[in-house]
């Protein structure tokens, strides 16, 4: 990359040549060096400040072609072009260095919201599981003599094994019911058949709901009243 | 739940769910420096192992990185045998390891990357780091030893005087060992050049943790591997209390919670009943809908 810049840098200033002659030999290098030093680093850029010193010297400063002759116009360039470039390329690494370091600190904050929004969403999911519990608790005694079953799912276990407590209705319920909804109870409503006294089964309104709990979900089938 | 006192440089063991994770510490040193982050995935449910390798742990031959390599396969290997999710979690070179393994094992469930170490290249390296790759061709080799200095990867200043007065009486401490030999530095070297090639290849869900001012391997090593590894389910988080130690310094609590929940949303979300947690939090729900925007 340093060869490159050095290679751009020397093309434009031989282009410019004819019209500048031997009036700022080393701007061309000064600017491929900070450039450098702003995409790719320090140390890259110090090698194009340093062969960009030489190729300067030998190509812009009368006479032209010549290292062996020292003169005043190489005097001045060996101490005016180093201390600019040299203070350039310094302040753009001060510049970048604390731009890095801002970026960490930026990258450490958003690391700290994301987790902050993960424990919120924790503290949402156990707050809404406390709701439900309360729900269900309110909910058990209040339709204690419409309840047909109560169905605990175990969301970890394979294939969603389930535990089925049954209800006050659960011996009224017709057995073909009773094991379609055990295969496959879903939240919403449904139409069971409930017997009388008189062993008719008549088809009554149902509806089952879930709970999300602390202790895991809950379906629970009861009778519309 | 079976549980053994881990000794200072013997294999660790905690039976817990049949999701298991093989921990591995960093180079020439002990599994005593994953003890903490070990108990704590296993209190959250999680079996683990820490395993002493041969050729690359304390108090073992030193061997090629080939060796350490294969020793890591096998130990993986043993676990998958006993439990149907393994994933990899890699302290400091036991992180670069740790990739090396993925890639020789790409079944892995996830990886987890702490204070992962491609290239020492931290603020607290000596000037003459550069020349120890070099002095491994000279007689150097097995005369000269890189001796750890303080801050010993810690920014805990009472952790720190204790961990020194712990080297300064034996080789090894919690944290790691008091020197690190010349072939085993060559060999990490070599380690690290073979992983920076394939990481593309990994396709693994992957967590990285480092630290901004970790003075052994700069956050550089972190950005590199989240910029070339090929998860598609990848988070980073950086940490900025602590320094390259991240399982023992200050925000340890931090690392372990953080693996925790990522090793479960990772088997949560490849579980057939797809039991990962719902997002019901907005401000997470509006965030995972940005990240998602650009292409995170």
């Amino acid at each position: 990359m340093s060869a490159l810049a050095l290679c751009i840098a020397s093309g434009v200033r031989l282009a410019l040549h004819p019209f500048l002659g031997p009036v700022m030999p080393g701007v061309a290098f000064c600017i491929a060096a900070a450039m450098v030093e702003y995409f790719f680093g320090l140390i890259p850029s110090l090698t194009v400040m340093l062969l960009g010193l030489g190729i300067a010297d030998y190509l812009f400063v009368p006479p032209y072609g010549e290292i062996a002759v020292i003169n005043r116009a190489d005097v001045m360039l060996a101490i005016s072009y180093p201390l600019v470039t040299l203070s350039t390329i310094t302040l753009i690494e001060r510049l970048r260095r604390a731009q890095f370091s801002a970026e960490l600190i930026a990258a450490v904050a958003l690391s700290r919201y994301e987790m902050l929004l993960r424990a919120d969403n924790e503290r949402a999911l156990s707050r809404r599981a406390v709701d439900e519990t309360h729900r269900l608790v309110r909910h058990l005694p209040h339709y204690h003599d419409a309840i047909i079953l109560l169905q605990a799912v175990d969301r970890n276990a394979a294939q969603g094994a389930k535990e089925m407590a049954p209800g006050r209705l659960f011996a009224s319920a017709h057995p073909d019911d009773i094991e379609r909804l055990q295969r496959g109870l879903q939240p919403g409503r449904h139409r069971v058949r409930i017997g009388s006294g008189d062993g008719v089964h008549k088809l009554v309104e149902c509806i089952c709901e879930r709970f999300t709990t602390h202790a895991g979900e809950f379906l629970i089938l009861r009778r519309v009243d | 739940m079976t549980k053994e006192t881990p000794a200072l440089n013997t294999s660790t063991f905690y039976s817990g769910s049949d999701h298991a994770v093989l921990m591995l510490h960093g180079l020439s040193s002990s599994p005593l420096e994953m003890r903490h982050l070990a108990r704590y995935l296993n209190s959250e449910g999680l079996t683990t192992c820490v395993p002493n390798l041969h050729g690359y742990s304390a108090g073992t031959p030193e061997l090629k990185m080939e060796a350490w390599v294969t020793a890591a396969v096998k130990e993986f290997d043993a676990l998958s045998a006993r439990y149907p999710r393994v994933s990899v979690c890699g302290l400091s070179m036991g992180a670069t390891l740790a990739l090396a393994l993925v890639r020789e094992r790409p079944s892995a469930q996830a990886i987890v990357l702490l204070s992962v170490t491609l290239d020492y290249d931290g603020w607290a390296m000596p000037w003459y780091r550069f020349l120890l790759g070099w002095a491994y061709y000279t007689p150097l080799r097995h005369r000269w030893r890189y001796r750890e200095e303080s801050p010993f990867g810690l920014r805990n200043e009472a952790l720190r005087a204790k961990v020194g007065r712990a080297m300064q009486r034996n080789d090894l401490s919690e944290v790691g060992p008091s020197s690190i030999s010349l072939p085993a530095l060559h060999e990490a070297s070599r380690l690290a050049a073979s992983v920076k090639k394939t990481l593309a290849a990994l396709k693994n869900d992957c967590l990285l943790i480092h630290a901004i001012d970790d003075e052994t391997s700069s956050p550089r090593n972190a950005q590199f591997v989240a910029s070339n590894i090929g998860s598609t389910v990848m988070r980073t988080i950086y940490l900025d209390d602590s320094y390259h130690m991240i399982t023992s310094d200050n925000e340890r609590e931090i690392v372990a919670r953080e693996t925790a929940v990522f090793l479960k949303e990772s088997e949560a979300a490849s579980s057939a009943e797809g039991g990962a947690k719902p997002v019901v939090s907005k401000a997470l729900a509006r965030r995972l809908r940005q990240m998602a925007a650009i292409g995170k």
